[in-house]
């Protein structure tokens, strides 16, 4: 039953991904834009009026950990509000295997597109600015994926919230410049920031992608650092996110919008 | 077939004390107050009740989709609330006012979808899938997306996605709600059709009463979140079948004292409605005990009056089903 499960729900999101592929496709160039607008900005007023990390470099990793996560959380949370909205949502709450793990099988199709849609981004960001990235996917991969299922913890309470406030587009999008917030947060002054979700994946993809370092030469401390964070954001989103399904069954709200 | 009863093996759903009430800001709605029932495996079975009766509520608990506050469900003997994957892996529904479907895939797009999340393998199933898609006139569709089909082949493509996954029990809320008359029929013959042919449980709830009528041997009539009713379509019809009769004479040349046959039925049936035509004479009158209208056969005959017909009032579900409900809300029909 999970396999056949899984199949369904990767062909469903795939045939959706290429049903609305002008979605895609202006993620893309928007997404493009934006850094670029960023960039040049940034470069314009001089990188140190605005610490993203430090450095232009960390501007470059910021805004792709920023991509990885928005991907990320965007994912489950703007999903339940719009299967709630259309009225699939109930349909999909029927599945003896249960949404949690609908969300989670299309969520982990959905890193592989995402994963495409940075690489091509990441791609125009590096052509049109002319900044060297080293580009060691063995080590890249990895903190990807940690990365991505933080932000799926993350997804996962605001997807809780969404199934019970339904409309909650509004808080989505301060939760999308909060995560910049994080990163801004210099470590040498607050020690503790490196404990918050996304920070480390970007101090890591920082050392990978602009320092060349590889994954088993970053220091055993902040690779600990970055995997419970990963394990802690999951457990604490699924977990937040049960309770939500708990109390919207119990308020009838699954079905309403 | 005998209405099951609570703890019957025939019992595939058993519902019992169930309740619901939801809490909002300002005030308490008790959506259920007790709800028992059940239904045998193959029975295809109406669910009544008018607006806010707690129909939705009672599927929805059923379902999973609403946690009740007290009652137990089984459906094939498992406990709903401690096992919800296993009863889930035996339900389907098609839900009221929701799409059910995704409008930007294909008919057999869905239909593969939905029945995967179950478990189901279209692959496997192909057969069967091309068999729903021929009773429910589909065929030429499947490869449509859901967005571009008319309202009766959206909510066929909704019927098909809950019947691909070849659960036992199918719930189906308001299925023929915004159809026009000819796919009302469509999809009423495909139930039968599906009923008879795969002996699922089915349980339809629907405002149209000639629907459930049609398609069902059974209702259950819930009024402000309780049973009021739980009966064969035929015995619930039989409890409101009235003596009310029109019996239509014609006036004719070996009628004695014509002039005073008004007056004779107006003494002899104060509850007589007469209506007097030169030709005809129509008497509209209801009966309490059954021999009456002996009486009045015989008052007929001695004025040598030509009986021309006389026809037995018909009750419906519809009727029987305002006369439940105005009784229960002591309202005076």
């Amino acid at each position: 039953m999970w396999l056949i499960a899984l199949k369904a729900s990767w062909r469903q999101t795939f045939t959706l991904q290429i049903r609305y592929l002008f979605n895609f496709l202006s993620a893309i160039i928007t997404m493009s834009l934006v850094f670029l607008l960023m960039f040049y900005g940034v470069r314009a007023v001089g990188a140190g009026a605005l610490d993203l990390g430090g450095t232009l470099d960390g501007l470059f990793t910021g805004y792709i950990v920023w991509m990885i996560v928005l991907n990320g959380y965007q994912d489950l949370a703007f999903n339940v509000a719009t299967e709630a909205q259309t009225g699939t949502l109930e349909q999909l709450y029927l599945s003896p295997v249960g949404y949690k793990w609908l969300a989670f099988f299309s969520g982990s199709l959905n890193a592989l597109i995402s994963l495409a849609m940075i690489s091509v981004i990441t791609a125009i960001m590096v052509l049109t600015t002319g900044q060297e990235l080293h580009l060691d996917i063995l080590s890249i991969l990895p903190v990807y994926i940690g990365v991505y299922i933080q932000a799926y913890g993350l997804g996962f309470v605001l997807g809780g919230l969404a199934l019970m406030f339904k409309r909650i587009q509004s808080f989505f999008q301060v939760v999308t410049f909060g995560v910049i917030g994080l990163f801004m947060i210099p470590w040498s002054k607050y020690p503790w920031a490196k404990y918050l979700p996304f920070t480390m994946g970007q101090h890591l993809l920082q050392e990978i992608m602009m320092k060349g370092m590889k994954l088993t030469k970053v220091q055993g401390g902040h690779l600990a650092v970055f995997a419970v964070v990963t394990v802690a954001c999951f457990v604490v989103g699924w977990g937040l996110f049960a309770l939500a399904e708990k109390k919207a069954k119990s308020m009838g709200l699954l079905g309403q919008y | 077939m005998p209405n099951p009863r609570y703890g019957d093996s025939s019992c595939y759903l058993e519902v019992q004390g169930l309740r619901k009430t939801f809490i909002g800001r300002k005030r308490k709605v008790e959506a259920i107050k007790d709800i028992s029932f059940c239904v045998a495996q193959g029975e295809m079975i109406g669910f009544l009740g008018p607006n806010g009766a707690g129909k939705t509520t009672t599927i929805k608990s059923v379902l999973g989709l609403v946690r009740p506050d007290s009652g137990t469900i089984t459906v094939d003997g498992i406990d709903c609330a401690g096992n919800p994957r296993e009863a889930a892996k035996r339900m389907a529904a098609v839900l009221e006012g929701a799409r059910n479907t995704y409008w930007r895939l294909t008919v057999w797009e869905n239909m593969q979808f939905f029945a995967g999340i179950h478990g189901v393998c279209a692959a496997k199933d192909k057969e069967y899938f091309e068999y729903l898609l021929e009773t429910l006139r589909l065929q030429d569709k499947r490869n449509t997306e859901v967005r571009n089909l008319s309202s009766g082949y959206k909510q066929k493509t909704a019927v098909a996605c809950a019947l691909a996954k070849k659960t036992p029990l199918v719930f189906l809320d308001e299925p023929t709600l915004g159809l026009d008359v000819e796919s009302s029929y469509e999809l009423r013959a495909a139930l039968k059709r599906l009923q008879s042919e795969e002996q699922r449980t089915i349980v339809v709830s629907s405002h149209d009463m000639n629907v459930i009528q049609d398609v069902c041997n059974r209702v259950i009539i819930i009024s402000n979140g309780r049973v009021v009713a739980d009966d064969s379509i035929d015995d619930l019809l039989s409890l409101f079948r009235t003596r009310n009769y029109k019996i239509v004479v014609s006036k004719n040349a070996y009628m004695q004292h014509p002039e005073s046959l008004v007056t004779e039925i107006s003494q002899g049936f104060s509850q007589a409605d007469i209506n007097e035509t030169p030709d005809t004479v129509e008497i509209a009158v209801g009966f309490t005990n059954p021999f009456e209208i002996y009486d009045l056969i015989k008052t007929l005959s001695d004025f040598r009056v030509a009986i021309e017909s006389i026809t037995q009032e018909q009750v419906d579900l519809e009727k029987a089903f305002l006369e439940i409900v105005r009784r229960e809300n002591g309202v005076c029909g």
